[in-house]
């Protein structure tokens, strides 16, 4: 089993009455990239404070590669903290920013030279240790910040929202060179974003954080297919959520009968689940299967077409059942769905689901 | 901030609060609880309680004069730094003029001068011989000098050149933040421009006039050197009553007691700034 | 000078109603700062005045008075003095004001603006009151009477000085401050690194205002001041309960440029109403 760099358990944050974060509890691996995803006001920034140090918690413990932290200084840990407006010095040329950290450690002057420069290369940016941040653009900024949290050579990378003050189309690109170059370095790496696109294209594993607490751990697939929790499926992706009551549960999956009429397969946490329960069927628009010929219609649900919306690769359809639920389907759009006219009557089939609990 | 900064902070607070509690709270407070104890020529005080520094204070028709005397020059001239600060403010804050800067600079550098600069400079127009006399003769309003020097008058003309700048910041701020589109909004709904500054502009300045008012009245209350040298003997004032009797007379006990009736003016005003402060909240 | 019509729209939109209105309030302006400066103006006409009397409009065009106040050995020491202070009480102020405002602005929180009242709390006491009690508190205490009166000036500079400081560290940016300490320095190395070298224009106009404050105090030096310590504006206040030629004249119009002129620094660097918006 591999090391973990970072170890927290059972940290809990108040700002006076309001409650912020926990109790929250993870681990990072060596070399992982994990992100800390959910809405604004979350607590993952506030969770990332307490992992650097900016904030001590007011319960639980936080340990680096098994040295306790929880209170330790912020200078005395051992991570790089790149902010989300990047927080360069505007007063020191691109050089002093990149430096200073190594200028804290002592670090004697020429090896801070080749080590400060080696870094800039390394992130893309030969040549510009003497300009000032302000003549540099955003995505270049973002470089050095990146360049002066690893040239500590820290254990720990923490990125917060880095991304988020760039333009779409350098975002995007930056996205694949930052986990580029995190693979190349090794580096644990604590991501914290409300972007689910970017979670899911960097991250090796994603914590889904939502009012101060965790809602699941797990890789961008496991998220996506098996969300344990109503506000992960909705909070990931696009979702139908459909209600239902259990008929009955066998081996691995439940029989839920659903408020559209059919009886599907669902799997999910069955250990509380009894026969009779009111429940949640979960299933993603592009695993609604849609039949618009009444011929090979057999035990499928009815339906009629509210809505179609054409969006180049895709097409979306707005399906609506004789119980007046609307459900979603995104289909390819191939000849065969092209064909589907709104208005239509076509038959629906949602193959297996999720189950999920009723509620929040 | 936040991790650990609980000592930091200690630490960045504690010279000025050593110096505050130290040289000024302290000290201050001795000071005024001076006034209970008596005067012992050869001791300066005795610490045996005592009201009678404030039975004399308040029975002696010369001390009476002195502190209604005070109250009044303290009220005019707030009322005059008012009058003439007003305006002043509110052409600041609205004019479009790219002289704004200096013209502000010039409402701050009389104030940088210092008192005595400034009251030396009114002594050179007041005088005998002084510009003012000699446009008035000039003029042909009067025949031969008038004197103004050592008149209340001239005391009072002094402070408020000396004090409006008190009266012009606070009144300045809250001007400036007052939104222009408020008094256009009620120019459309047909207020004439006198309605206007009434009924918006004015009421909307409250806590500026407060503050403004609140500054100018204690620190005219507190004035020593201005009423010392234009108004002479004749323009007695609290301070210079202070000073007098600290001075000459070496009496602390009943200069204390004096400097009490002056704080008790100023915090019945500070007092009524807040409350009234707090109304326009409410 | 003033009601200038301009392409601000503001001004337009107030001026516009009526011509008569505006050239009242022109004039109305004009005669506020007329009276502002006169006092000033005319100690600077005064200076150049051949005659004994303090006379206006002058009768011709001397500097006698310039060449008795740098004789008079009494005002050139007093004037070194006041230099002296000003610059002890100025480095004092801003020291201990740049601790106070980065405590009251970074770790006050909501209690900030009960913080900054009671950091302004000089002002809003007379300073006659603040001199006489330190008088007092020195008979008692064994401590010397230099000390007493380099604390007073101190004491009625702090407030100008955390006004401005707390007004320029509100344009740095905390995360600075934060990204600084991940990246190893302490907090003090944070403050000498990061916080001082981005508020600089701000402490140098901290420093300059508070010698200009210090330069101009009367009412600390009033009781505090004696043999060997006497501040210029107490050797002008003595002198001129006595007499009052011209050469007073001279010394304030010394003290007017200096003070303009450094007044002028601080509007460049900062803008002075940061710092009078006490």
């Amino acid at each position: 089993m591999s090391q973990s760099v970072l170890h927290l358990s059972g940290v809990v944050k108040r700002f006076g009455e309001t409650l912020a974060v926990g109790p929250v509890g993870f681990e990072v691996q060596e070399g992982e990239f994990l992100t800390l995803l959910g809405p604004s006001g979350c607590g993952k920034t506030t969770t990332l404070h307490i992992v650097a140090g900016l904030l001590y918690p007011d319960q639980g413990e936080v340990r680096l590669r098994g040295r306790e932290i929880t209170r330790l200084d912020p200078q005395h840990r051992d991570m790089g903290l790149v902010f989300q407006n990047y927080a360069l010095f505007p007063h020191k040329t691109v050089f002093d920013n990149v430096a200073f950290g190594l200028r804290m450690r002592k670090v004697a002057a020429g090896e801070i030279r080749e080590r400060v420069l080696r870094m800039l290369d390394v992130v893309g940016l030969p040549g510009v240790e003497n300009r000032q941040p302000h003549q540099l653009s955003g995505g270049q900024r973002q470089r050095v910040a990146l360049a002066r949290a690893l040239v500590i050579e820290p254990s720990l990378l923490l990125l917060d929202e880095p991304l988020s003050n760039l333009d779409a189309v350098l975002r995007k690109r930056m996205r694949l060179e930052l986990r580029d170059i995190q693979q190349r370095l090794g580096i644990a790496t604590i991501f914290v974003t409300h972007d689910q696109d970017e979670a899911f294209e960097m991250s090796d594993r994603v914590i889904l954080m939502n009012v101060g607490h965790i809602e699941q751990v797990a890789t961008p697939e496991e998220l996506y297919d098996n969300p344990t929790s109503r506000f992960a499926a909705e909070f990931i992706g696009e979702v139908n959520l459909i209600d239902g009551t259990v008929a009955g549960v066998d081996g691995g999956a439940a029989q839920v009968q659903s408020a559209i009429g059919g009886r599907y397969r669902a799997r999910g946490d069955l250990a509380s689940v009894r026969a009779g329960d009111e429940v949640l069927l979960m299933v993603r628009p592009e695993r609604v299967e849609i039949e618009p010929d009444a011929a090979a219609a057999d035990g499928l649900v009815p339906a009629t077409v509210a809505k179609r919306v054409f969006s180049g690769d895709l097409l979306i359809f707005t399906l609506r059942t004789a119980d007046g639920t609307e459900l979603t389907a995104s289909k390819p759009s191939t000849q065969r769905y092209r064909a589907i006219a709104p208005d239509s009557s076509v038959w629906i089939d949602l193959g297996e689901c999720r189950l999920l609990p009723r509620g929040a | 901030m936040r991790a650990g900064g609980g000592l930091f902070a200690a630490a960045l607070f504690t010279p000025i609060t050593v110096v505050y509690l130290v040289f000024l709270l302290a000290p201050i407070g001795f000071f005024l609880m001076m006034s209970v104890f008596r005067y012992s020529p050869m001791e300066l005080w005795q610490p045996a309680f005592t009201a009678d520094n404030f039975v004399r204070l308040l029975s002696e028709e010369h001390y009476r004069v002195i502190i209604f005397r005070t109250l009044e020059i303290a009220a005019l001239t707030t009322v005059f730094s008012l009058m003439l600060g007003f305006p002043l403010a509110y052409f600041l804050a609205r004019t479009g003029s790219i002289w704004r800067g200096v013209l502000m600079f010039l409402v701050i550098a009389p104030l940088m001068t210092g008192v005595i600069v400034r009251t030396y400079g009114w002594i050179v127009l007041l005088g005998s011989e002084g510009t003012v006399n000699v446009v008035l003769m000039w003029l042909g309003v009067i025949d031969e000098p008038v004197k103004i020097l050592e008149t209340q008058v001239a005391v009072l003309v002094a402070l408020v050149h000396i004090l409006m700048p008190y009266m012009v910041f606070p009144l300045f701020s809250s001007l400036a933040s007052q939104d222009p589109d408020v008094e256009r909004a009620a120019a459309t709904l047909g207020a004439g421009r006198w309605r206007i500054f009434f009924e918006v502009t004015l009421p909307l300045s409250r806590a500026g006039i407060l503050m403004g008012s609140a500054l100018v009245f204690t620190l005219t209350a507190g004035a020593v050197v201005t009423p010392a040298l234009l108004g002479g003997s004749k323009v007695q004032m609290l301070g210079q009553t202070i000073y007098d009797l600290v001075l000459s007379t070496l009496n602390w006990p009943f200069a204390s007691a004096v400097a009490f009736v002056l704080v008790f003016c100023q915090f019945s005003i500070i007092f009524l700034y807040l409350k009234g402060g707090r109304r326009r909240v409410g | 000078m003033s009601a200038k019509p301009t392409s601000a729209p503001s001004a337009r939109y107030l001026n516009a109603s009526s011509a008569v209105a505006r050239y009242g309030m022109g004039v109305l302006i004009t005669a506020i700062y007329v009276f502002l400066l006169a006092p000033v103006v005319i100690i600077v006409f005064t200076s150049f005045n051949p005659t004994e009397s303090n006379t206006f409009p002058p009768t011709g065009f001397s500097l006698r008075w310039y060449g008795a106040f740098l004789e008079s050995s009494s005002f050139i020491e007093a004037f070194k003095f006041s230099v002296w202070l000003g610059a002890i009480a100025a480095v004092g102020a801003t020291t201990i004001g740049f601790l106070s405002s980065y405590a009251i602005v970074r770790f006050l929180g909501r209690r900030r603006e009960a913080g900054q009242s009671l950091a302004l709390l000089p002002v809003m006491i007379p300073h006659i009151l603040i001199s006489i009690s330190l008088l007092l508190a020195l008979t008692i205490v064994p401590f010397p009477e230099l000390g007493g009166l380099i604390v007073g000036h101190v004491i009625i500079c702090l407030p100008f000085t955390i006004a401005g400081i707390t007004a320029s560290l509100e344009g740095v940016d905390e995360q600075l401050e934060l990204a600084a300490m991940t990246l190893g320095a302490s907090r003090l190395r944070t403050l000498w690194e990061v916080v001082i070298p981005l508020i600089a224009p701000g402490l140098l106009s901290a420093l300059i205002f508070a010698f200009i404050v210090s330069f101009g105090d009367v009412y600390i030096a009033l009781f505090l001041s004696g043999p060997g310590r006497t501040t210029l504006p107490i050797e002008i206040f003595s002198y001129m309960q006595w007499e009052s030629t011209p050469v007073v004249a001279a010394i304030t119009t010394v003290q007017i440029m200096l003070i303009v002129t450094l007044g002028l620094v601080v509007e460049r660097l900062v803008g002075l109403r940061k710092i009078m918006r006490v």
